[in-house]
């Protein structure tokens, strides 16, 4: 593995994933995150006692934040190319009408009806990774158009076979996806914590993610196909295929995610998602990937979702109405991105003085 | 330096997508005509196609200007809702004569579209994210003039003007045809509409001909912005009533239209025509809907197969150029 790649083994395995070792540790985003994150805690908390509350706040706010740290790894998938992916609303869309569908039709066990879903994601996904690869059109424009053919083959598909807009069937297991947290199981006297049961997937496919851009050669060659098509390409990387799985896996983290909102709300509705398409840049953005490719940061991605679902519930306690809401987060992206800015360049300055 | 160059190699490309896209409008006209038996060319068919063409047309030009310096603009669509509800805020609730409402309704366009052109050149952040970041909080601050309340009877005379004809063409498509005029007139003939091109085309061999490629983007924004302020004015004076919700359906369109009028993403190169008769052939593929009776949702489906068809066309005939 290392003979194929000589670039791999020279460089650290942190260098791709994490900040250049050359920056100081305040200059990595992950920090200012959890700083912020835990300075909004305690401000909503002494405002709002409520805001700690368990049933009220806690559980719901892990359920959102498992749903759009997802949503936010389906973008960072394709950003890993220095790509975007502006179909991942309606991917999701489309892959949860798959299981509602299996559910509705043949009433399949509720993990069949994942895997259904996971499978169509993928397979849009890659669709148009092909789409992209085969003609060189710009990945914004591909999955631009996909999006519009989606949108309107999406309620066409829940016209046709739903009566309308939703399937109302609800497979065994549904209910307790939505409602129980790990608290509601007890082996004796000892109860789980309150995490809403939905929280471990989101963490099964965070730490898949993780392992596989850190780890995996798929993974690590979709970086450097980022980083320098050319380069990646003059060391013999597949470069279409690795394109390909890149928004194969952007599509599967939609399925999962598109799924996950459907047990979350407890139905399949035509216009699920639709409110994916901000938080799937919000969150990886905040987190300090970069749109120009080569490096993401899945942990980072997680921590972006967690601050904008914090911020949310937060505001929400405060009865900010929605409007103030979107001023707020459109803001907080605006000053977190400039402060990103600022503290690069005085990292920077300051590594070049030492 | 630049110009020259540009000027050389985009009209051939242009024109063929100019060609081929006017050849789809006159064949889908026909087809539409046949088989709804002269319907289409009844004057109250094609004054409400023209009518209802006018928005599309100036949003899809409002996001050429951008993609002309390699930049996006994803707010256009809810600026043109701020816009529209801000004027006629300014009508009912302040009392202001239409004649203050308008141009302060542009101002908040230029103003809003200045703000992203600046947030991009001073932090240097991607555009797509600073204006996405706008967009949230401008489609916060369209809800916030007035929630999801609706203005009615703001002035009367300026929705009549609105919705009046001139020997059988609507106003405010007439002025769209002028917008474009401008538009194509200032790419085509004004100094600082070709440094515009020249620095979306080339930015290395626009800052080495003293071309500042910052005055472009910024410059290209507040247009943007400006664009989506007369939009928003258009909507303001076809309808009698507007309301918060006003640009949500507007994005997409916004992209469709140059994309598949020939402007390519990144940068250098703009087609006014083109993207005026996307506009056209998107408009028609609603109207098919409306006289066939088709589920609306159809619209969409087939809308985002003409963007990739069209985006697909271009690909392979530069293919060809190039071999």
């Amino acid at each position: 593995m290392t003979d194929l790649m000589p670039q791999a083994a020279a460089a650290p395995p942190e260098a791709e994933l994490a900040r250049p070792a050359s920056l100081p540790w305040w200059a990595n985003p992950r920090v200012g995150l959890v700083a912020v994150i835990a300075g909004l805690v305690v401000l909503f908390s002494s405002l709002r006692p409520s805001f700690l509350n368990v049933d009220l706040t806690l559980v719901p706010m892990q359920a959102d934040i498992a749903v759009f740290a997802v949503v936010g790894l389906a973008q960072l998938a394709v950003l890993s190319l220095g790509h975007m992916n502006l179909a991942v609303p309606r991917m999701a869309a489309l892959s949860a009408f798959a299981a509602g569908f299996v559910y509705d039709r043949m009433g399949v066990p509720l993990l069949v009806g994942l895997l259904v879903a996971l499978l169509v994601g993928a397979l849009i996904g890659a669709v148009s990774g092909l789409i992209i690869t085969s003609t060189g059109v710009n990945s914004f424009v591909v999955t631009l158009a996909l999006d519009f053919g989606l949108l309107g083959l999406v309620s066409l598909l829940y016209a046709w076979f739903a009566n309308g807009v939703a399937f109302s069937v609800r497979p065994a297991g549904m209910d307790s996806l939505r409602f129980d947290t790990m608290s509601d199981y007890c082996a004796g006297n000892v109860c789980g914590p309150p995490i809403p049961l939905v929280v471990p997937f989101a963490l099964v496919a965070i730490v898949a993610v993780g392992l596989f851009f850190r780890r995996s050669r798929v993974g690590r060659e979709i970086l450097m196909t980022g980083s320098s098509i050319r380069a990646a390409r003059l060391s013999g990387i597949p470069v279409a295929r690795r394109i390909v799985q890149a928004h194969g896996l952007s599509g599967l983290l939609c399925g999962l995610a598109g799924w996950l909102l459907a047990m979350n709300n407890g139905a399949f509705s035509a216009t699920l998602g639709e409110q994916f398409l901000l938080p799937s840049f919000l969150a990886p953005v905040l987190g300090g990937t970069l749109l120009a490719g080569g490096a993401v940061s899945v942990l980072g991605t997680v921590l972006g979702a967690t601050l904008t679902t914090v911020i949310q519930k937060g505001l929400n306690l405060l009865q900010f109405e929605l409007d103030q809401l979107n001023i707020l987060i459109g803001s907080v992206l605006l000053v977190a991105l400039s402060l990103d800015r600022v503290r690069h360049v005085l990292a920077e300055k300051r590594g070049t003085r030492a | 330096m630049s110009a020259p160059t540009i000027s050389r190699t985009t009209p051939r490309v242009r024109v063929t997508t100019e060609l081929v896209l006017a050849v789809l409008a006159g064949l889908a006209i026909v087809v539409l005509t046949i088989t709804t038996n002269g319907n289409l060319l009844q004057p109250g068919t094609i004054r409400a196609v023209l009518q209802f063409l006018a928005v599309p047309m100036v949003i899809g030009l409002s996001q050429m200007v951008v993609l002309a310096v390699g930049q996006m603009n994803l707010s256009v669509g809810v600026l043109t809702g701020l816009t529209a509800v801000v004027a006629a805020s300014l009508m009912v609730d302040q009392g202001l004569s239409p004649w203050l409402a308008v141009p302060a309704a542009l101002l908040v366009g230029g103003l809003a579209g200045l703000a992203n052109g600046l947030l991009v050149v001073l932090t240097r952040i991607n555009g797509f994210i600073v204006t996405l970041a706008t967009m949230t909080i401008i489609s916060g601050l369209r809800y916030g003039v007035n929630g999801t309340g609706t203005y009615q009877n703001y002035s009367p005379g300026l929705v009549d003007f609105g919705q009046s004809s001139l020997l059988g063409i609507p106003v405010v498509f007439l002025l769209a045809v002028l917008v474009a005029l401008v538009v194509a007139w200032f790419f085509r003939r004004s100094v600082v509409g070709r440094n515009m091109l020249a620095s979306g085309g080339n930015p290395i061999a626009a800052m080495l001909s003293g071309i500042s490629n910052d005055r472009s983007v910024v410059l290209a924004h507040t247009l943007s912005g400006l664009l989506a302020g007369v939009a928003g004015v258009m909507v303001l004076m076809m309808s009698g009533s507007v309301n918060a919700s006003i640009g949500d359906d507007l994005l997409l369109p916004s992209f469709a239209a140059p994309i598949i009028g020939g402007v390519a993403l990144v940068g250098g190169v703009v087609s006014v025509l083109g993207t005026s008769l996307a506009a056209l052939i998107v408009r028609l593929v609603d109207v098919a809907q409306a006289q066939y009776n088709i589920n609306p949702r159809w619209v969409d489906l087939v809308v985002g197969g003409v963007v990739l068809g069209a985006v697909l066309l271009s690909q392979s005939r530069d293919r060809k150029d190039d071999a």
